[in-house]
């Protein structure tokens, strides 16, 4: 709550400081990212757990696992891999620039806070499975948290405290040095830029300095088949639907998307899924909230032609009629909304000091 | 909280009267032996089976099945049969059960054989039935840290179970809450009621040996074993804190004191308490009464022949050194006993058994276990895609 208040007064400065910045250049207030702050100990710890295969009910997977800081901490498999026994329906989206989102999942599915986002992705059977009270008490049998938690402000190791870090280390994850934010774009990029906002009208949907509109919006991207003809994809699909309310979820065959915040009776919104932000692309392949399509080149010709089949697909999407050169030329300034990798120590752990220690004095210490 | 119904205007006499009567009972401490007419030893008759799970043969071969997948649990690796191991007296072979993968868990796993005429399943006595059993296990976090819907997702996706489910319960898609009926069903075939002291209380006085006859007057009388171990069972099913120490294992193992620790967090405590208990106060999570603290239920004598270590947490390695610890008064080897001294059973004292006594009274115990049951762990079904793929490119048009 207090993160986001604190969020909402810098992008009201950095929006004040724009509009000066306006005066003297062509630079877009609304595509420059709010600085925000961020509690090094409390970011060091939520980095810490954040690549703790520990959070997980049987210890074997870490928000890592799906999120892989190679792929720009998202999954690099169409479909993310899920909790063991079982795989996952959807590609897991990049986690730089998640704090600046204002509601979260690719359906959207909760819009208060990282919180909140943090305690569903450790607690869910199909995502990591953990019973939170059992994730407290390992944590505390690792005098390295233990130190860490009280450094950082939040006492003992708590589940409270864990949904406090993790958030906070994502807060390090936005995009560094986009040529976007540094003006340095290329020619191609620059031409493309145009297009994006003309003739391609990408900008109908992807807007702001996220470029996303936050909005759930019918694309007709394919649906990824392999969610149904692969029991252990399926059955994380099956049990997702059954716990979200959705009826008749053994006979679906297609991922309803949004259709979770609205249910509308006569399904409309089924097929619906969040605009994703555009920074990172460099980075996060494969695409769409299924991971159908492989290269930037293929979703640009995927918007070039309209869009993929669907009854319920969005208005806005028409045939493009866009050149070779007009496709590859958006493909570069898509690229330069890309920044700096974030593969160093600073967004890693990369130390291996994960262990459990024996409390010695055990009959003489308070648990 | 008891008090409360007499605020009420309209309540009658009669019904005031039995509610006191039940309060004192359900707080009562167990009457001394010599006060206390105990159901004697008898031969284990028919399997009870409830009225809403009868039995098949159908539904037995399904739980069988069911029994041995990982499937019902978190991430497939778990099933019931992974800590109830039938070639090792359908149990765990160490002081703790083995535990959902990432953990230990924190009590001894208990055998299945006989298990279904128990009215009280697990240690603190949880559960009221082999199908509450089931489900508990395969949903606990140190255990099978399954979730019903993924499970149930699961049981969907694997043809030979839909066929199964549909046939014995008419689920169109199998229901989990009926995988814990199938189970139970199958449990209740796992019994063993030809073993020789059956066979001797059915009449066959050949079937003990002398030393076991010794020992049957022993555990009759001077041992004072039948207070407690009695009736058909050999268990009266109620509570008692018999001295059983802390484990051990909990002062040296990492893994073992996260779990120690997660139980009295989950299981409801007190900060104070939680921050310094040190044993397992047992059957106190039902009623949170404090004079309870450290009871468990008594286990039956029977198959246990099989199924060391023995106790609610495997500390006593054999059945010599249960007679031991009885005949030491409930105080272990090392000269541990409770860390719930207070609520230590007045029927546990020391027995002055001589060596041949304590021989005998060994020899009578072990007529209790006949051969070892085994079961031929079987085959799995496996998953099938649900839908081909024509079914799904018609789904969105």
């Amino acid at each position: 709550m207090d993160i986001r208040l604190r969020m909402r007064k810098k992008i009201v400065l950095t929006t004040l400081f724009s509009s000066c910045f306006l005066l003297s250049s062509n630079a877009i207030a609304q595509d420059m990212l709010a600085v925000v702050e961020i509690d090094a100990k409390k970011a060091e710890l939520g980095k810490r757990l954040f690549f703790d295969t520990r959070l997980s009910g049987d210890a074997a997977i870490s928000c890592a696992s799906c999120h892989e800081p190679n792929n720009g901490f998202a999954s690099s498999t169409a479909l993310s891999p899920g909790y063991p026994g079982n795989g996952h329906f959807r590609n897991a989206p990049s986690l730089i620039n998640t704090i600046y989102k204002k509601s979260w999942f690719h359906d959207g599915r909760i819009g208060t806070n990282l919180n909140d986002v943090t305690r569903s992705m450790i607690t869910e059977d199909y995502s990591m499975n953990m019973d939170m009270r059992l994730m407290q008490e390992r944590l505390k049998q690792d005098p390295i948290y233990v130190k860490m938690f009280k450094d950082a402000g939040y006492g003992e190791p708590s589940n409270g405290g864990v949904r406090k870090a993790i958030p906070e280390f994502l807060k390090t994850l936005t995009s560094k040095n986009a040529p976007i934010d540094t003006n340095q774009l290329s020619a191609s990029a620059k031409r493309g830029e145009k297009l994006f906002k003309g003739k391609g009208s990408c900008a109908q949907c992807h807007t702001g300095p996220l470029f996303s509109d936050g909005k759930a919006h019918n694309t007709g991207v394919a649906e990824n088949f392999d969610i149904f003809l692969k029991p252990s994809n399926h059955q994380a699909f099956i049990a997702f639907n059954m716990f979200m309310g959705n009826e008749n979820y053994m006979a679906l065959k297609r991922d309803v998307g949004a259709h979770v915040q609205t249910h509308k009776a006569d399904g409309t919104d089924i097929g619906k899924f969040m605009t994703p932000s555009l920074r990172e692309l460099k980075y996060t392949a494969p695409y769409m909230h299924n991971g159908m399509i492989k290269t930037l080149p293929e979703v640009v010709a995927f918007y070039n032609a309209g869009g993929g089949q669907d009854k319920n697909r969005s208005v806005l999407l028409k045939k493009l009629k866009l050149s070779a050169q007009e496709q590859k030329d958006l493909v570069s300034y898509l690229q330069g909304l890309s920044g700096d990798a974030l593969v160093s120590d600073t967004y890693i752990w990369n130390k291996e000091d994960y262990s459990y220690q024996v409390i010695n004095n055990w009959l003489d210490v308070k648990n | 909280m008891q008090l409360q119904p007499l605020k009420q205007k309209f309540i009658s006499i009669n019904k005031l009267c039995a509610l006191v009567t039940f309060t004192l009972t359900a707080l009562a401490l167990p009457l001394p032996a010599s006060a206390q007419e105990v159901p004697p030893l008898a031969p284990l008759g028919e399997v009870p089976i409830p009225a809403d799970n009868p039995m098949s043969e159908a539904k037995t071969e399904l739980g069988k099945i069911l029994f041995f997948d990982g499937r019902l649990g978190g991430d497939g690796s778990t099933s019931c049969g992974s800590c109830h191991i039938p070639t090792l007296g359908w149990d765990w072979p160490d002081n703790v059960s083995l535990g959902y993968p990432g953990t230990i868990h924190w009590r001894n796993s208990q055998t299945i054989i006989n298990s279904a005429y128990y009215g009280k399943l697990f240690w603190a006595g949880s559960a009221k039935s082999l199908e509450g059993q089931a489900k508990s296990a395969a949903k606990g976090g140190i255990a099978g840290n399954g979730e019903d819907d993924i499970m149930e997702a699961r049981l969907a996706l694997i043809p030979d179970y839909r066929k199964r489910f549909n046939d014995v319960f008419g689920d169109n898609w199998p229901k989990v809450s009926n995988a814990w009926k199938a189970i139970a069903a199958y449990e209740r075939t796992l019994v063993q009621r030809d073993t020789p002291i059956d066979k001797y209380l059915a009449g066959d006085k050949s079937a003990l040996t002398d030393s076991q006859v010794a020992g049957k007057e022993l555990f009759e009388g001077k041992a004072g074993c039948v207070q407690c171990h009695n009736g058909a069972l050999a268990s009266d099913q109620k509570h008692y804190n018999i001295g059983v120490p802390p484990l051990k294992r909990w002062e040296e193992d990492a893994m073992a004191q996260i779990t120690f620790r997660y139980e009295l967090y989950a299981k409801g405590s007190t900060e104070e308490m939680y921050r310094n208990t040190k044993g397992d106060p047992g059957i106190y999570f039902r009623s949170k009464l404090p004079q309870q603290k450290g009871m468990f239920r008594t286990p039956s004598i029977r198959y246990t022949k099989h199924t060391a270590p023995y106790m609610h947490n495997g500390s006593i390695k054999t059945l010599a050194d249960v007679v031991d610890f009885y005949n030491r008064g409930g105080i272990a080897k090392d000269g541990r006993s409770s860390a719930f001294i207070k609520t230590k059973s007045d029927l546990i004292k020391p027995l002055n058994l001589s060596v041949t006594e304590k021989k005998h009274l060994l020899a009578f115990i072990e007529s209790f276990s006949g051969d070892k049951i085994t079961e031929e762990i079987p085959a799995l079904p496996e998953y099938a895609p649900l839908f081909s793929i024509e079914e799904l490119k018609e789904a969105k048009k």
